[in-house]
């Protein structure tokens, strides 16, 4: 083939050595180059059109959507007859990319590097002759590359990250008209990469707010629930939180703390809602319970200023009152057992194990919800815990549950389980309800706490004492 | 009379508070609200039928619960609610105590 005269190219010479300013630019390219994960991510369908549309319109064997690293230059699509292996001979052995449609090359090749100090598309209408790519492998070896065209793949803020190429192993003229196609589809390798970001970013910091949430939600949980109960003499406590949704706050609180002299204070309740307001009224609930239990710890009282602190909280708020039902109770040593003293305000009956096995509800009547009613009032009783007696207190997670038949579980249902399982412990009594919970399974549509206090059993037989009203 | 279906919570108790704040109660105008087809109430739906009794009270008026489903008064049992609202178990019999409401005050 007679060979032409070098024709004019449309480039102007490489750069020579790199200055300072140099350095500075490429520093901010390869930022851009890490920013778009250009390296790392990009590579599918739409690169891979793009480079057999670049083909196309070229009447051209090769082309190739390249992104320049620092030490590499990583080809995302490629079009052409065996194109990789013919214009980057050395993927490095035993890559995990040697058959997927990205390769990489440790060999700069400086066709595709150099496109990218170019502002626009440029071609090279005979490499050999061209004192930039002259020496390149593609063109003194196999495949014999001559002619060649690029138009640089730029950021919106000006940095150039690669370039969408065409290769042909005949020299030859590039039109204005391809090249301006050229540009066109770097600028939609561009779109392509933009998008991509956009994508990546979202679903990034929608897995950082969720993360985030989840975090809250568990902070605000550890909060509302005492991290351990505290070692009563003569006395077993165990107490336990079984939630519906990982994520979501619950409003079910419990507690157990020292009052004056030789008594206990516990309770256990449940806020209206879910989610974080839950979780604040929640706190607000637990702390008052507690402060209100050191300033009169008469289980009635405690429920009145709990109820006038959450009337004082809504007062004057559109939103629906915010308000609760709980069961609040005061433990005396007394003999091998407890006096319980017991008042509920709007709040399912704490249930009593007896040493025999007998379940008997341990429930002043009439209690009303704490926070939302005029004049509310509040049911007290007083009951004994003999040696061998547990007492359940759960909140109406529990109770609400659906059943197979499709029934509530209801008091009576509970009851009759907790009757099955017959004499107990507080840690064999929530072992109990934990069963009952995994059977009720999809049933159970709403978070449960359950607080569980026992007398250990006498190694004398003791009999019960009876129930009695305050 | 006003007839609730379904579930009240979070999503639907709005449509039912609306629906009550233009209820203009005073003495001799009471309201009865049909339940027997409500299927769920959560403590949005509570927390507004409770509002909606004490505006009813203030304003000389009454609020009449009608028909409620066995699970569901059995909550308002355990929240002792049933010594506040009135409960009937069908819309009739609510409407009868209305009636003997006017007699008796007039």
């Amino acid at each position: 083939m007679p060979r032409k005269e070098p024709e004019v190219s449309t480039v102007e010479e490489a750069p020579g050595r790199p200055t300072a300013a140099d350095s500075d630019e490429e520093a901010r390219r390869q930022e851009a180059v890490r920013r778009y994960a250009a390296l790392e991510t990009a590579s599918g369908g739409a690169f891979d059109r793009v480079a057999a549309l670049a083909a196309r319109i070229f009447h051209a064997p090769f082309a190739t959507v390249t992104i320049v690293g620092d030490d590499r230059v990583r080809v995302i699509a490629a079009h052409g007859p065996s194109a990789r292996r013919a214009i980057f001979r050395s993927p490095i052995a035993g890559s995990p990319f040697m058959e997927s449609p990205v390769v990489e090359s440790p060999v700069v090749v400086s066709l595709c590097a150099a496109a990218v100090r170019h502002d626009g598309p440029h071609a090279v209408s005979d490499a050999l002759l061209h004192p930039g790519s002259a020496g390149d492998p593609a063109v003194r070896g196999e495949p014999g590359i001559r002619f060649h065209a690029a138009a640089p793949i730029v950021t919106p803020d000006g940095e150039p990250l690669g370039s969408v190429n065409v290769m042909d192993t005949r020299p030859r003229e590039a039109g204005e008209e391809e090249l301006a196609c050229l540009r066109d589809l770097a600028g939609l390798v561009m779109d392509e990469l933009q998008v991509r970001l956009v994508t990546q970013r979202t679903v990034e910091i929608e897995r950082q707010l969720r993360a985030g949430a989840e975090r809250l939600a568990r902070t605000l949980q550890r909060t509302l629930l005492p991290p351990a109960l505290p070692r009563v003499p003569g006395l077993r406590a165990a107490a336990a939180y079984h939630p519906v949704s990982a994520d979501e706050v619950g409003g079910d609180f419990y507690d157990l703390f020292p009052l004056d002299g030789d008594r206990w204070g516990f309770f256990l309740g449940d806020v209206c809602g879910k989610g974080a307001g839950a979780a604040s009224l929640t706190s607000l609930v637990r702390y008052t319970l507690r402060a209100a239990a050191v300033y009169d710890a008469d289980p009635h009282a405690v429920l009145a200023n709990l109820d006038a602190v959450l009337q004082q909280e809504h007062a004057g708020g559109d939103m629906p009152a915010p308000y609760c039902t709980a069961v609040f109770g005061v433990l005396q040593p007394d003999g091998d057992g407890f006096g319980v003293t017991l008042a509920t305000g709007g709040h399912p009956p704490a249930l009593a194990v007896r040493a025999d096995g007998l379940v008997e509800p341990i429930h002043p009547a009439g209690g009303q919800l704490i926070g939302i009613l005029r004049n509310p009032h509040f049911a007290q009783v007083s009951a004994r815990l003999n040696a061998g007696d547990a007492l359940l207190l759960y909140t109406d997670g529990l109770t609400e549950a659906r059943t197979e038949t499709g029934s509530m579980l209801d008091e009576d249902g509970l009851t009759a389980y907790l009757a099955a399982a017959g004499p107990t412990s507080a840690d064999a009594l929530l072992d109990t309800v934990h069963d009952l919970i995994t059977d009720l399974g999809e049933g159970v549509s709403d978070d449960a706490a359950v607080l569980a206090l026992s007398v250990p059993p006498a190694t004398r037989s003791s009999f019960s004492g009876s129930q009695g009203a305050a | 009379m006003l007839v609730v279906a379904g579930d009240l919570d979070h999503h639907t108790t709005p449509r039912l508070r609306a629906a009550l704040e233009e209820v203009p109660f005073g003495p001799g105008a009471d309201l009865v609200i049909d339940l027997s087809s409500l299927t769920f109430c959560d403590s949005t739906g509570i927390a507004t039928l409770v509002a909606a009794h004490q505006r009813a009270h203030d304003a000389g008026g009454a609020l009449l619960l009608a028909g409620l489903e066995q699970d569901i008064a059995r909550v308002f049992h355990i929240m002792g609610l049933d010594q506040l609202l009135a409960f009937y178990d069908s819309p009739e019999e609510a409407v009868r105590a209305v009636k003997d409401r006017r007699e008796s005050t007039t």
